[in-house]
């Protein structure tokens, strides 16, 4: 059906570009200042430029060379990749066990496990810091990831995707004498990846980006993670703050380019047709 | 003499085959159980008895308080003024992104040969973490003489002065859920049918009326969800204020999450903290009950 096309429909179509322009504009402002201003020089920033006036990219060794970046960087990559193994490994377990197994007390653990929904983690912020400092886990990998390494939102998520697999091919594996992690990893996981991908991928970032939590169990520079560093690098010297910016372009470009390519299996995943 | 015996071993291979198959189940979900009992139940469960306790700094209980340590805490100004100050960031904070979110979605509702890059634009914030964004929003909004001000011709204090501080907290907040919101409503605005769409163009329904009578009601169940997740966001706000104004100035930015980091970890007042946790959690159960209720009603 072909629309008609009216003056006033011009008027509106070439309204909505320019909004669409202004919108995109604004939300990507604050990512370009920050590859601007990765480059700035002190007086770039004290004379509130937006382009360099001599691009310094000297920034970037700076930031590399930065005594503690290393360590910032190996125990952020570290703490969101072994809590995404070990959370991702700890749901799958717990939602074949709800969805495959019949044993008592199912539904009383069920409902204690999907009512944690119901306390949010701020609220306990200060009990499990003690708990943590009682294990003595402070300034540890295992202090930043032990709080989330479960999640009853991805827990259900998951339920859903070995529902619909359904029973069939559990008990065809297990007449022919398949044990249960056998079947798990090699029907169960194969047959709801893209569930199983979600789940990782999330934790992942989330557990990178996490910031207030791994604030509270880190004392050393040394056993803090990219994002508590970075709000403490050239805190207070100006001339700190191109290299500061620099250190945030290396930690988010990687997840930008990640964006790029999930961009799709993302709507393919949420878009209904 | 001998039946009984048989049908009691039976039951006996029976019942320890069941056990056996029990003690399977709970191996498979011992570590979930272990996490959600250590890191969710037993705070949750301590923060709300001890809520009613004294209890001394280093945590030893020193005896019944009644409802003492919620008293201490609504006779305290700066919680009341935190909880002003939650209530107008909640009340600026969730329309703002309710409608930004909505434009962006609505913007890019059909798919074009060019909505390939605003589309990655608008999902650019899910890759930037809050503590890049807080950073960021620190230098651009820094004061008098700032990148805002000098890029808009204005000349606000922004995060020197309290409105200017809330304001850019504000934004700070809209750009921290605009990604994910963006994606949910995008997503939601193409799942709508086709067919139904076409029905309401022949019968002659274009423009506004399309959008608000036939499209928007068909996502409400998503707009729903975005605008309970701006919500349980602006409640709970801390570490972006952490980052960028540290509470100030003059208090303008203390929201009860802040006011609870301060009291729990730099005062370590016990009974304060307790009681605030336990409000807060009473209040998400509420208000997580309140939804689940609904979503089962509606489907």
């Amino acid at each position: 059906m072909k629309v008609q096309r009216r003056p006033s429909d011009m008027v509106k179509f070439i309204l909505r570009k320019v909004l669409l322009a202004l919108l995109a504009l604004i939300v990507v402002f604050p990512l370009l200042y920050m590859f601007s201003s990765s480059l700035f020089s002190a007086s770039d920033f004290n004379e509130i430029r937006i382009i360099p006036d001599v691009p310094q990219w000297s920034n970037y060794a700076k930031a590399l060379t930065d005594r503690y970046f290393p360590y910032y960087m190996i125990n952020s990559v570290g703490t969101s990749l072994l809590a995404s193994a070990i959370r991702t490994t700890i749901i799958i377990l717990a939602a074949f066990a709800l969805t495959h197994l019949r044993f008592r007390g199912k539904n009383l653990i069920l409902s204690a496990l999907v009512l944690t929904l119901f306390v949010p983690q701020e609220a306990v912020l200060y009990h499990n810091y003690r708990t943590i400092a009682a294990l003595g886990l402070i300034d540890s990998w295992a202090g930043i990831i032990s709080t989330s390494l479960f999640s009853a939102a991805q827990m259900l998520l998951l339920m859903g995707a070995f529902i619909s697999v359904g029973k069939d091919p559990y008990d065809a594996a297990r007449i022919d004498g398949a044990t249960d992690m056998r079947y798990i990893t090699s029907v169960l996981i194969p047959q709801t990846a893209p569930a199983v991908m979600t789940i990782a991928i999330q934790t992942l970032i989330t557990v990178f980006n996490s910031y207030l939590w791994p604030l509270l169990v880190t004392n050393r520079p040394k056993s803090r993670t990219i994002q508590i560093g970075i709000t403490m690098l050239g805190f207070s010297e100006s001339g700190q703050l191109g290299p500061q910016m620099a250190t945030l372009v290396i930690m988010t470009l990687p997840f930008l380019i990640l964006l790029a390519f999930a961009k799709k299996w993302i709507e393919n995943a949420l878009i209904r047709r | 003499m001998i039946k009984p015996s048989i049908t009691n071993k039976l039951y006996n291979v029976k019942n320890l085959q069941r056990r056996h198959n029990d003690i399977r189940a709970y191996l498979f979900l011992a570590p979930a159980i272990l996490l959600a009992g250590l890191f969710c139940w037993y705070p949750a469960i301590k923060a709300f008895v001890e809520s009613f306790l004294t209890v001394n700094q280093s945590g030893k209980i020193l005896g019944f308080a009644g409802f003492s340590n919620y008293r201490i805490l609504f006779s305290d100004q700066a919680f009341l003024n935190s909880l002003r100050v939650t209530i107008i960031f909640v009340v600026l904070f969730v329309p703002l992104n309710t409608f930004i979110t909505l434009l962006a979605a609505s913007l890019t509702r059909r798919k074009s040969r060019h909505s390939h890059l605003p589309e990655y634009v608008f999902f650019t914030p899910v890759a930037v973490s809050l503590s890049a964004y807080s950073v960021l929003f620190r230098e651009l909004f820094r004061g008098k003489a700032s990148v805002i001000n000098r890029l808009l011709g204005l000349s606000g204090g922004w995060i020197t002065e309290p409105a200017g501080a809330m304001a850019t907290l504000v934004i700070l907040g809209v750009f921290l859920d605009f990604g994910i919101d963006y994606i949910l409503l995008m997503c939601a605005f193409r799942s709508v049918d086709r067919k139904v769409i076409e029905a309401a163009r022949m019968d002659g329904a274009g423009g506004w009326r399309l959008f608000f009578q036939v499209e928007i009601p068909m996502i409400r169940e998503t707009v729903l969800v975005t605008v309970f997740l701006a919500l349980k966001d602006a409640l709970l706000i801390s570490a972006p204020i952490i980052i960028l104004t540290e509470g100030g100035p003059f208090r303008s930015t203390e929201t009860i999450m802040f006011y609870y980091y301060i009291e729990a970890f730099k005062s370590g007042n016990r009974a304060v903290q307790n009681a605030l946790s336990s409000l807060v959690m009473s209040f998400a159960a509420a208000a997580m009950g309140i939804y689940s209720l609904r979503r089962r009603r509606a489907g």
